[in-house]
């Protein structure tokens, strides 16, 4: 999808990174901690991902879902908004939004067959009432950019298209992080390539030059990604579930929410 | 259902939605709900809200009706209706939107008003501005037409209705080609193409330029058809050398060839500037058509007259008192009988006249009596787009999508889903 990001909506709404990752009084009050909230972020990330790879969606739609998700929660408390009826929700409304509607009964019914926890099974009432929640708490604002597209353009101009699924990869981890709520889709794009860059070792330095980009950001993006990658020791490039977490501090973080 | 049993605003209940909005009378049903009339308690403005229905199938919200939030959310311009608010209510999702005092169908209609050349020219002005916003934002319209273009109450025209919206410009997507009503579709959509560009919102424009000029619909087809039938007449039957592309579109039979007849002869009133213009919009190969900016650039709007101020306009009539004069414009004739749901005259009339052509259920049943004649005269006088002769100076009622094109749309839509499900 070819648009105007600079007058877009999405632009304007881009935050500042001390106004991201902020608990809510209500989760606080709850007891969850920032490092449990960053945590049950990532985790519902992996299931909104591994929901959609059932369903079979574009990974447009993936990554929209993950960005309303992270909206979400920047304004909106987990202990209100349960995570798990949250997530499947978000993929519903982007593969609404995105053009590639997927039915409610069939999300449920894989919801169902993926996991046995009864706190994620939820009905298709629950989503349909949830999906109103939502584009409230989105404030109608549904349309949103992402890194893929400037990613392949930037890639080809640089003629180093053989690094696309490196740095695809890498721009799929970042929504593991809040960045895509941070930064214009482009920079975190550059920041990915960068990376790609220098672990495979491409001089890129009269490139990135000519670009005439901030390079510090791209340098500050591309540090989060890497300290993400070293504080959750992921596996970096297979476009997998950042593997370390374990399920007990998850489902520990989310009884404290205790909101089903 | 909406109910016209008791249009007395005085007697509709009064009643605070959301805490904010104090319902008034219903105005019509729209594409996808009840519109109802409301001032906003906050600011004293007269706003129009959509309740959209929930869809039958426990799919949510509205696909149509999420469509339109999402891009008029992107979309703030003057010429663009604006979406005030939106909020759940009962478990509805409802849209607050400047209310519109009419739209540029029923000005076109007002035989009382005259439409001076600068008026016109101040309509298309505004018509185009509006879209070549919507271009710039990569959204195409797809179903630009005289009902669709909303004017306000100090005469500021603003583009209306993107339940039919899209985001355009990725290479390749293919789109559904049943979009726009028949009278407003650019050539390439009548032969089927699935990828398309704002050149399809252009034409659109164009022929709307050409309804102000005649005070008539200029390409009444009556079928897929009849409707190239009745471009190729006016414009001449475009030869691969005007249209390289044409021969390779997915519907493309080949008509008889007719010359063009001069463009004067169509619009014996309208300017030099404004023919070219024309001529420019209705240019047959989508690439080399005339785009929305370039248009509005065109020395057209430069050159004498200037366009009337927006407030300057003529008054259009009253939603309610075009009532009845809508009603006695649909004279029965004879003739093959089209039904077509007049969903969109719905939405914005009032009818609080005598609405003879109600059914019992609240079926409306409404007698297109089109272009049979025309049809049937086409052996002996082929491409005759002059329909007076016809109609003699009444406007024919205007098909908007039938229930066939809908369905057909609706199919459409979903294999277009279908067809995006493992991308």
């Amino acid at each position: 999808m070819a648009a105007n990001f600079w007058a877009s909506s999405h632009c304007k709404q881009l935050l500042d990174p001390d106004d991201v990752d902020v608990l809510q009084p209500l989760d606080r009050e709850r007891g969850l901690t920032q490092e449990e909230f960053k945590l049950i972020k990532i985790h519902m990330t992996n299931h909104i991902w591994k929901l959609a790879q059932q369903v079979k969606v574009r990974q447009r739609v993936i990554a929209t879902a993950v960005t309303y998700f992270r909206r979400v929660y920047t304004r909106k408390s987990m202990t209100e908004y349960d995570p798990r009826l949250v997530a499947p929700t978000c993929l519903y409304l982007a593969s609404k939004a995105e053009e590639s509607t997927v039915q409610a009964r069939l999300l449920v019914f894989y919801i169902k067959k993926m996991c046995s926890d009864e706190k994620y099974r939820f009905e298709i009432k629950d989503i349909l009432e949830m999906e109103m929640k939502l584009l409230e708490a989105l404030d109608y604002y549904l349309i949103v950019f992402h890194p893929y597209r400037a990613l392949l353009q930037l890639l080809q101009d640089a003629g180093m298209t053989d690094l696309t699924h490196f740095a695809w990869g890498l721009v799929n981890d970042t929504y593991k992080m809040d960045l895509i709520l941070i930064y214009p889709p482009y920079m975190i794009a550059l920041a990915c390539i960068y990376i790609a860059s220098v672990l495979k070792d491409k001089e890129t330095t009269a490139w990135f030059e000519e670009l005439r980009v901030d390079m510090n950001v791209v340098k500050n993006i591309s540090i989060e990604i890497l300290d993400f990658y070293d504080y959750y020791k992921g596996d970096t490039c297979k476009g997998e579930p950042v593997k370390g977490i374990p399920e007990e501090r998850i489902n520990a973080a989310l009884n404290k929410l205790a909101t089903k | 259902m909406m109910s016209y049993q008791d249009p007395n605003p005085a007697a509709a209940e009064e009643k605070l939605v959301a805490e904010r909005y104090l319902k008034r009378e219903i105005l019509g049903e729209g594409t996808y709900g009840v519109v109802f009339k409301a001032i906003d308690t906050k600011t004293g403005q007269t706003v129009a809200i959509k309740k959209i229905r929930l869809g039958k199938y426990k799919e949510g919200v509205n696909f149509t009706a999420l469509r339109e939030i999402k891009l008029l959310k992107e979309l703030k311009d003057p010429n663009i209706i604006e979406l005030i608010d939106a909020f759940p209510h009962k478990g509805n999702l409802h849209l607050v939107f400047e209310f519109m005092e009419s739209d540029l169908e029923a000005v076109i209609r007002d035989r009382n008003a005259v439409l001076s050349p600068a008026d016109i020219k101040s309509y298309i002005q505004m018509t185009l501005k509006g879209l070549a916003f919507c271009h710039k934002k990569w959204v195409l319209h797809r179903d630009m037409k005289p009902n669709n273009l909303l004017i306000s109450s100090d005469g500021q025209l603003r583009l209306g209705d993107f339940g039919l919206a899209r985001i355009f410009g990725s290479p390749d997507r293919k789109f559904t080609h049943q979009v726009f009503a028949r009278w407003y579709r650019a050539p390439e959509l009548l032969f089927g193409t699935k990828q398309y560009g704002s050149g399809v919102d252009v034409w659109a424009a164009g022929c709307i330029f050409a309804e102000l000029l005649l005070r008539r619909p200029f390409l009444q087809g009556s079928s897929d058809i009849d409707q190239l039938g009745k471009i190729f007449a006016a414009f001449g039957t475009p030869k691969p050398s005007q249209w390289p592309d044409m021969v390779y579109l997915p519907d493309y039979v080949e008509y008889q060839f007719v010359p063009a007849p001069p463009l004067r002869s169509l619009f014996p009133m309208a300017s030099d500037d404004a023919l070219d213009l024309l001529s420019r919009m209705f240019t047959y190969d989508p690439k080399a058509r005339i785009s929305a900016q370039q248009a509005l650039e065109h020395r057209y709007f430069s050159s004498v007259p200037a366009p009337t101020k927006p407030s300057l306009l003529p008054r259009p009539i009253r939603k309610g008192e075009s009532a009845n004069q809508k009603t006695t414009d649909v004279v029965p004739q004879d003739g093959p009988v089209v039904l077509s749901p007049p969903r969109k005259s719905r939405r914005v009339m009032g009818f609080e006249g005598n609405i003879h052509h109600l059914g019992k259920a609240g079926e409306q049943v409404w007698d297109v009596k089109h272009m049979g004649e025309a049809s049937s005269q086409s052996g002996e006088m082929p491409m005759s787009v002059d329909l007076e002769a016809i109609f003699g100076s009444r406007p024919a009622p205007r098909p908007t999508l039938n229930s066939a094109d809908r369905s057909h749309l609706k199919r459409k839509l979903e294999l277009d889903l279908e067809s995006e499900y493992h991308q």
